[in-house]
């Protein structure tokens, strides 16, 4: 079991544990299986990650264009550094910011 | 350095100078008393907001525009204030008077279609972040990113020199704007713009997170709203979508971060939400500037 995104479920995934929503609610039980139709409800009520079995913890992939390479994304990383020096790079929230940003530049260079 | 000596501004000073040149519209005034009025009815709204042809224009274009999603066209002014509701409509009427009221001031400094896409980017990401913290009245958080920086404007207006020196000072000895601002001045632009929008009698919910955008730890009143504009703030700046005078992503409190309770995954849900709409209300609040 581990908990996937909700970019990277997929139909026909087993649940592993409840799925419940914002306020707690129960959406869909354990050992359900996936379909389609759940997962527009699970985006429609906020769920952001599920349990699902026989996966290890995974987040999506960052999604790059075809050409570019994680190398790529990780030399424009490097780029935009400099600019985000004050902000405390420390944080995590920040080096999202930072692989947020280098993914946008990254995908607008290639458009 | 001489420049200690030579400067003379005070907040005071700048407010006195810009209050006599950019003051609200008397018609806001007008809208902020029937709207707050227990007896007025919805048409009593209408009529005020039909006197600004420019206004209603906006509003409309507003509430058809993806930042309300309604599925059906929106053709009526009355139609709009209901979707939109009073108290978001008073709300979303400041942000663009504002932007009109600092239309056409001189762009040596600061590029204006930049300063202003900052700031509607900033409202728009503050307003997806209080969704997602299920925040009431959203559009408060919208008006309170497009104000967040408009001290600058009263700066670059007033004391124009002195900005473009305090940008060469950050820029050459590597310091955050903001920080110079107050090394050289002993305010930062935050305070002026605080200033100026309690001078027009602006609620304290918006004059707060203004103030204290890069500091959000001295907020005591409205501490949320202004973690969700300082990191707003932070946010627009990491994605350059625009640029104030502020060179460099703003340094991130990390006490503001932890009050948003927010899991670092939802950054980029957050940005997936806003950037579609931020083009689209940059183009009718900005338009003509």
């Amino acid at each position: 079991m581990g908990m996937v995104s909700i970019d990277a479920l997929e139909v026909g995934m087993l649940l592993a544990d409840d799925v419940l929503d914002r306020t707690g609610r129960l959406l869909l039980g354990s050992g359900a299986e996936l379909n389609a139709k759940h997962l527009v409800i699970f985006r429609t009520w906020g769920v952001r990650e599920a349990d699902i079995a026989g996966m290890n913890d995974y987040e999506a992939p960052v999604q790059l264009p075809p050409d570019v390479t994680l190398e790529d994304l990780l030399a424009v990383e490097k780029e935009l550094e400099p600019f985000f020096r004050h902000a405390g790079l420390a944080h995590p929230a920040v080096q999202e910011l930072l692989r947020l940003a280098a993914t946008k530049k990254v995908n607008n260079e290639y458009l | 350095m001489n420049i200690y000596k030579k400067n003379q501004a005070t907040v005071q000073s700048l407010i006195e100078e810009t209050r006599t040149v950019y003051s609200l519209p008397l018609f806001y005034e007008r809208l902020n008393e029937t709207i707050n009025h227990p007896r007025s009815s919805i048409s009593d709204i209408v009529k005020i907001i039909i006197d600004d042809q420019g206004l209603s224009a906006r509003i409309l274009r507003l509430a058809n525009s993806p930042l309300f999603g309604c599925y059906s066209k929106v053709d009526s002014i009355s139609k709009s204030v209901t979707i939109i509701g009073t108290q978001q409509l008073r709300d979303l009427a400041l942000a663009s008077s504002v932007i009109k009221v600092f239309k056409g001031i001189p762009e040596d400094v600061l590029s204006m279609t930049s300063f202003w896409q900052h700031s509607i980017s900033c409202g728009i990401v503050a307003r997806c972040l209080a969704t997602y913290l299920r925040e009431n009245n959203v559009e408060r958080f919208f008006v309170s990113g497009v104000l967040h920086d408009v001290g600058q404007l009263i700066m670059c207006t007033t004391i124009p020199e002195m900005v473009q020196q305090i940008r060469d000072y950050s820029v050459n000895n590597d310091k955050l704007y903001y920080k110079t601002e107050f090394d050289m001045l002993q305010f930062n632009h935050s305070q002026v713009g605080g200033a100026l929008l309690q001078s027009w009698k602006i609620p304290a919910s918006i004059t707060e997170t203004v103030t204290y955008h890069h500091t959000p730890r001295f907020a005591k009143q409205f501490p949320l709203e202004t973690a969700v504009i300082h990191l707003a703030d932070i946010i627009c700046h990491s994605m350059e979508f625009g640029h104030s005078a502020e060179w460099c992503v703003p340094r991130m409190d990390e006490n503001a971060w932890e009050r948003l309770n927010m899991p670092v995954s939802m950054l980029s849900t957050i940005l997936k939400q806003s950037e579609p709409l931020i083009h689209e209300t940059f183009s009718i609040l900005a338009e003509g500037i």
